[in-house]
This record gives structure tokens, sequence and C-alpha cells, in this order.
């Protein structure tokens, strides 16, 4: 039974979800096909420098004469393919991880937790710096140090809805008619578990491709001149003092944007979970 | 017709859906004389809840009163102005709902509760309200009235919050009190307790009662008169020992069907040569608080159950009933003593060798939704045993699956759907048959109906009575509700507080029971036989306070601090489970010694 007032609400949610699905496909679609589409090579210079937004160069040219605009939709490539690669890795681990802490209780689960408080008490961007530097810069570093912070949010989502499910009837049912708890732990209680972190997997991505621009940016994320959004800011910072604005704000939006839509997804996902 | 305290004339409540509307109420109509006790019932979404409210002039949210009249003493409640309604409501008619704690603010001693809805329809100063409230306490049967009234709702046990309740709803000496399921989750010796107060209660003071329930015990014991409702309309309106003779509709037929039928038959005597299937012998089981106190679930038990047979455990909450079953099948280990099967002891197996026994040794839980998982169909649940223990090929396990399921009555068409969208009765079909599938001699029954509507409740017992019969299966049927425990079970074990007290014949124990506590529990229960009413009795067996706390055992008897029975000596002799002339066992050295013996049964 819903009012007029709750109804208009579910509305608004359901066009939240709907803008927040366009820009997450858009974005996938960008990582696989957003070199081919760009009218130019976003790494190779196009000879006109530091342009304005024109009908030639939608967004502008940069400091080296490559085209903002190409650039920009050829991010994905390495920004979303570093996170969704980043929240797949921590998603597997962290619902591994959080299932045996869960379900089978003592020593090792208590490691487990307080293992997870340390890292999580660790501000997450000089970790990832401190990470990649001591690992080197490559985007396979890059993408472990992510799955890294990430494992422990996952641990702790699937840690608590098995303790939840582990106190369910079925579960008595299945040891009653003589299922192992290996068994039971994998077939029963974990596919029963995952929802939550499943839907926190979506925010995650939009964080991881956060992360990976900040850490482009101050130079400890993927190398120049590869496009992406954080490493495009950086680049274009320089210029702002002159005037030139179009070389960091295009990246900059299609950050926002792109992180806003992965987290409107998980918002209205968790929604609809409860 | 013109002078009934409350007439409902064609009451329709309708609540919006996505395309249109559902009529959760459709045309109810019905009257109430001054002094009348009348029960509603209906399964539930019947709209039963939903009318009562309405005639209050109340809905709940999104819905609308869309027609109809309530006339109260002459004058229509639903087109009263509001403020007139709000004063109507709680001085002239007073509501009592299930789920006594959330109607009670937690933050308020309960005198201050009862005496702040009295003065705000009555004038009194604030002691006067005080001493309201301590007479209104007293008269719905609170012990120490004076000092309870300083509590606060978390101190009260369900029993005396619902009796809070009622104490306030009657303050204002309404001229209509509607309770909707004003006992459901009190145990059966709390709940006749509360209901003889407000039968009584109301006996002085005239009001008429409008009792919301799906138990016809409520019914057959406390009303004057039956509304039967189904999709919101009334299809029956009968005198109460009319309804339970001659029931007009189908729906009211199949609730009493279970009532009808005749006691499953003795079994064959001499059953002493043969060796027990089942055999417990002083199990117990204690658990080791964080506190470091022991709290002792069940102690000292001793039973046999043979093939083919029901031994029935009854008890209030917190006997150890379940845990008893437990240790059975070895979901929780015993602390104490040992069970065999075969005469073969299985505790000293360890968990991998035992598994082999799960086969043999089934369950069946109490809330069937809980116990499936939520994500598999029936099929797959269906054959996960089969998949544990046996090496069939795949078209063997599905001929197993369909036979198994023709069996305990599910359509083969149901074979892939998940448990959700299955009824609660198609649900513990779901569970039987998931037990039985791998031919077991040994099924424990942890009160496999209580979770169920009263219908399926009755084809689930006629079910389980049959499939004993086919198939030889012996049972432990753990249960409060003494109605199936009387139709499913041979021989009854009757548990208080961790230990047996009585354990003898169905005959015996229901017929002749010797317990104190046996025969207050057999008093309390509420049968469906509305020619034999608990409120006509000359002394209604009762038990006083409450079942205590099992961390903290009494030296003595167990049941001293509530027995009528009780003498000095009860509260410092421990009491031993001694054998009868009859072959009975009893747990009271009073009856055993022959110091107490009751009068013939009238």
């Amino acid at each position: 039974m819903i009012s007029s007032q709750e109804r208009r609400s579910t509305s608004e949610r359901n066009i939240l979800l709907w803008v927040g699905l366009v820009i997450v496909g858009a974005s996938l679609v960008l990582a696989v096909l957003g070199e081919a589409l760009a009218p130019y090579s976003p790494v190779m210079p196009t000879g006109n420098i530091s342009e304005p937004p024109s009908g030639q160069h939608w967004f502008g040219t940069d400091a080296t004469g490559l085209d903002i605009f190409s650039r920009v939709i050829s991010a994905p490539r390495t920004d979303v393919a570093i996170a969704l690669a980043a929240a797949a890795l921590s998603l597997l681990a962290g619902s591994l991880i959080g299932l045996v802490a869960g379900f089978y209780r003592g020593f090792l689960s208590e490691l487990i937790m307080r293992i997870s408080d340390v890292i999580q008490s660790f501000p997450v961007f000089i970790l990832a710096m401190i990470l990649v530097a001591l690992s080197g810069r490559s985007t396979f570093n890059l993408v472990l140090a992510l799955a890294f912070l990430y494992t422990p949010i996952f641990i702790r989502l699937t840690r608590a809805e098995v303790l939840s499910q582990r106190s369910r009837t079925y579960v008595q049912s299945a040891r009653a008619i003589g299922a192992s708890e290996l068994r039971i732990s994998f077939r029963h209680v974990l596919p029963n578990s995952l929802a939550p972190a499943l839907i926190q997997a979506s925010v995650v991505i939009g964080w991881g491709i956060l992360l990976t621009a900040g850490l482009s940016f101050i130079g400890a994320g993927v190398r120049p001149p590869t496009p992406e959004w954080g490493l495009m800011i950086s680049k274009g910072a320089n210029s702002i003092i002159l005037g030139e604005w179009w070389p960091s704000v295009f990246p900059g939006l299609a950050i926002s944007l792109t992180v806003f839509g992965y987290a409107a997804v998980g918002n209205a996902l968790e929604r609809a979970y409860k | 017709m013109a002078d009934s305290l409350l007439d409902v004339r064609d009451l329709v409540v309708t609540f919006p859906t996505r395309r249109s509307e559902v009529r959760v109420v459709d045309g109810l109509s019905f009257s109430l004389e001054s002094g009348e006790i009348a029960g509603i019932v209906g399964e539930s979404g019947a709209g039963k809840s939903t009318a009562v409210l309405a005639m209050l002039g109340l809905v709940r949210h999104g819905g609308t009163i869309a027609g109809g009249e309530v006339l109260f003493g002459g004058r229509d409640l639903l087109s009263l102005p509001r403020e007139e309604l709000r004063h109507v409501r709680g001085s002239q008619i007073a509501m009592i709902t299930q789920n006594p704690r959330q109607s009670l603010h937690p933050m308020l001693k309960i005198g201050r509760q009862i005496s702040t809805a009295y003065r705000s329809h009555n004038q009194a100063t604030r002691r006067g309200g005080m001493r309201k409230a301590v007479s209104m306490l007293e008269m719905v049967g609170i012990n120490d009235a004076e000092r309870r009234v300083t509590a606060f709702p978390h101190e009260l046990s369900g029993g005396m919050a619902q009796r809070t309740l009622i104490a306030m709803a009657l303050s204002s000496n309404p001229r209509l009190l509607v309770a909707d399921e004003p006992t459901s989750g009190l145990d059966v010796t709390i709940q006749a307790q509360v209901l003889d107060e407000m039968w009584d209660t109301v006996q002085q003071t005239g009001s008429a009662v409008l009792i919301v329930t799906q138990d016809l015990g409520i019914i057959a014991n406390y009303c004057d008169r039956v509304l039967v409702v189904e999709k919101g309309r009334n299809i029956e309106d009968a005198p109460t020992r009319k309804f339970f003779r001659t029931p007009e509709q189908d729906y009211s037929r199949r609730i009493l069907s279970l009532q009808r039928q005749e006691r499953l038959p003795e079994p064959e005597e001499g059953h002493g040569s043969r060796q027990p299937l089942i055999s417990v012998r002083r199990l117990g089981k204690e658990y080791v608080l964080e506190s470091g106190e022991v709290l002792t679930a069940v102690s000292g038990i001793d039973f046999d159950i043979y093939r083919g047979r029901t031994l029935g455990m009854v008890g209030e909450s917190g006997s150890g009933k379940t845990t008893v079953g437990m240790t059975l099948l070895r979901l929780t280990e015993p602390t104490e003593g040992e069970v065999l099967v075969d005469a073969e002891p299985i505790g000293a197996l360890p968990l991998s060798a035992f598994r082999s026994y799960r086969s043999r040794l089934q369950i069946v839980f109490q809330d069937p939704f809980d116990a499936l998982n939520p994500r598999w169909s029936v099929h797959r649940l269906l054959r996960e045993p089969l998949d544990l223990h046996t090496k069939l090929t795949a078209s063997e396990k599905q001929e197993r699956l369909d036979e198994i399921m023709d069996m305990v009555g599910l359509p083969a068409a149901l074979g892939t759907v998940t448990t959700r969208q299955l009824s609660a009765g198609q649900q513990q079909r779901v569970s039987i048959g998931r037990a039985l599938i791998t031919d077991p001699d040994f099924v424990v029954l942890d009160e496999p109906t209580s979770a169920l509507p009263p219908a399926a409740r009755a084809e689930i017992m006629t079910l389980l009575a049959e499939l004993q019969r086919n198939l030889g299966i012996a049972y432990l049927y753990i249960s409060h509700d003494l109605t199936t425990v009387e139709y499913l079970c041979h021989d009854v074990a009757v548990m208080y507080l961790s230990q047996i007290v009585e354990h003898g014949t169905r005959s015996q124990v229901f017929e002749d029971p010797q317990h104190p506590y046996s025969r207050a529990l057999l008093a309390s229960h509420l049968f469906q036989a509305p020619d034999h009413r608990r409120i006509d009795r000359e002394i209604r067996e009762t038990l006083t306070g409450e079942i205590p706390s099992p961390v903290d055992l009494p030296t003595g008897c167990y049941l001293a601090s509530r027995c009528p029975e009780v003498v000095p000596e009860c509260h410092t002799r421990p009491q031993e489970l001694e054998t009868l002339e009859d072959g009975r066992k009893i747990r009271c050295w009073r009856v055993s010694e022959g110091h107490l013996v009751w009068p013939e049964e009238a």
C-alpha cells in the first residue's frame, strides 16, 4: 500500500536508476570502442596547439596538440577497466574470505577481521600510493593495489550476511539431511549471502575510477601519454592560469559523471533489495 | 435491531493497487448486543483486522473506508467529526492488539500509561488516576499491583504486558472491547489466565467483546457467537454451539475438520517384547552462558520410541522439547546421557560416520519457509537428500521425486517453482517430502503445524497420520497444541522446565492426568468443544505465576513455586520419575506415594 507521495519518490528513484544505467552502459561501450569512435588518435598530436573548443575539436586541444574529446572518450579503456578488474577481484576474494570468517567462527575469523580493521584504518589514498610505490608503476600493480584496498569492504558485507544466514533453519535442515559443512557453506549459505556485496560492487567501481584518476593525477598511476582522465587534468592544470580551462574541465566532468552513474545504480539496487 | 449496541452495515475498505484497487473489506454487516461476546474467524488476509480497525474509523496507510455505516449506540461513527470519534474510541470502545509490548510506550511506567488513558476520558486527579491503575491491574490478576505500577514495559513478561493493555482498555468502562488476536504468542497456561481474567472482568462490567482470532479453541470457550469472514465479507454468522455442530459453509467445515476426525486407533498392545527403535537414557543438555551461569535445557530424560508409533512431547515454550529433538539427531550434542538407535549408541560415532544415519533419522521444522533454501526450486530441494545418500541415476531420482511429490500431495507442476511462491501449507509439504524421500525409520516433527493457518494445519495432520500408517515410520511429535497431540500420538510425555513430569499412553495422560502440571496444562488448553467450556467449570485448575528461569533451578520440585497442591516438603525434596501401577511414569512424590488422589472427573 503506497501513498501518492511515496509513489512519486519511487518514480524519481527510477529516473535516477535509468540515468545511472545509461552512464554505466556508455562507460562500458567506450571502454571497448572508445578509441575506435574517436575522431583523432588520442596519442598523436594534431598540430593545433591549445585551441579552445570548436566544430573541429569539440573539447579543444591541449598544450601538446592532442584532441581532448578523443582522449576523454578513449580514457574509459584505462579508468573503467582498472576499476572493474579491481572490483571483480576484491569481490571474489572478499566474499570467499567473508564466508570463511562468518561461517567458521573462531581464531581465524578474528584474525581476518582484525587485519581488515588495520587495512581500513589507513587513509585509502595514502595506502594506495605506498602500495604502488613499493610494487612499481604498472596497470597490473594498480589493479592489485585497488583490489587489496577494497577487499575488506566485501569481507565485512559478506560476513555480516553469512552470520544472519547461518542461523536460518535451512542450514540446520541441510545438516539434518547429512550435508557436509563445506557443502552447506558453499551451496546453501554463500549464494544466499552475496546480494549485499554484489550491490556494493557498483559503488566500488565508482570509487576505483576516482582513485585511479587521483593516483595518475599525482603521478603515481598510469604513465603519459596514455589517455587517462587524471593525467589529463594534471596536464591541463598548468594552463588553467592562462585561462585555458578546457584541457582539465572536460575530463573532470567525465569523472564526476561516471562516478555518479555507478553510485546511482548501486543506490537503486540497494533500495530494491531492501 | 434498533437498539443493538453496534450495527455494522455494508462496510467497505479499499486499498489502491498499481492498476485499480482491492476491496479488502467488501460489504461486511453484523450487529452486536450489549454483554455479548462474539468471535471473528477467517484465514489470514481475509480482512478481519482491517474490518475491526475500520469500525473504529481507523485504516492503515493508503486505505480508504469506501462505504458503509457503523452505528454505535445509534450514531454513525464514520460520519462523526474527528474529535468526537476520538473521544468515543477511548472511552466507549477500547481496543487490544496483538503484540502487547509494542503497544505500550517503552519509556513510561505502566501505571502512568493506564492513568493517562483513564484521565483523558474521565475527570480525575493524578492520584486518582494512579489509584485506578492499581485497582485495574488487580482486577486483571496482576499480583502485587502496588509495586507493578512503577514497572517499565520491558520489565514485564508477554502475559503481563497483555494484561496491562487489557487493564488500560477497560479502565474507562467501555461498552465495547475489540480484541485482535489478544493471546497469540502466549503460552497456553498464560493464555487461559489472561482470557479468564478478561472474561470475568467483562462479566462484571457488562461490556460487549469482539474477538478476532484464528484459534477455534478461544471461540469455543469464550464466545457466544461466531462470524466467519472470507474475502472481506461475513459468510456465516451463527451461535457458537451451532457453528461447531452444523457449520454451513465449506470454509467453516474445513477449519473444523481436524476436530471431527476419529482419533487414530490405539495400536496393538504387547510391543514390550520388541526392541525400541530409539532409546534415550538420562539425556541432559546444559549451556554455559557468557556470565558463567549454567542453563539447564534438558535433564534426566528417558524414553523409548517403537516402530510405527508416535510419542508426543508437550510443554510450554522453554521447557526443552525442541532441544530433546535436536539432540536425537545430533544437531546439538548432549552434555550427558546417550541416544541409542536399534540399541546402537550413536553419540560415540564421529560426526562423519554418523552422516550415514541421517537418511534414517529425519526432522520436519516448525517454520517451513525458514527451513527451505529460498533460492532453490522444489525439485532441487527434494533431490538434495538423494544426491547425498543414494547412487541413483538421474532418471531414477526423477521417478522418486515424482513419487514423493504425489505422496505428500504436491501437484507435479510445482516442481520448478521456488518456495516463495508456495503457500505455507505447501511449503510444509515440501519439508515433509524432503524428510521422507530417503525412507527414514524415524522423524522428529518439531511443531510442524504451529506456523500454519487452521485449514492447512488440519490437512498436514491428516497427511502425517496417513504417511505413518502406510510407511510405518516412528514419530517424535513436539507440540504445545494438545488438540493435534491428541489426534496423532500414541504416547505422551509432558515436559516442564527441562524434565519429563509425566509419561504415559494417550488415554492415561489425556483422560486421567496425575501430575499437577499435566492437569493444569490440560485444563488450560482450549479444546474446540463448546459444550465443555473452561469458564463453565467450577474449579479452573491453573498455575499461578510464570515458568521459572532455567538458569537458577530450584532444589526441590521444579513446579513448587506454581503448584496449587504444594506442601513445604516439595520445596526441598528432589523429585524422581517413578513408575506407577498402571505403567505410566510420574515425577511427583505426593502422587507416587499416594498422598494426592484426584477426584473422579464428573
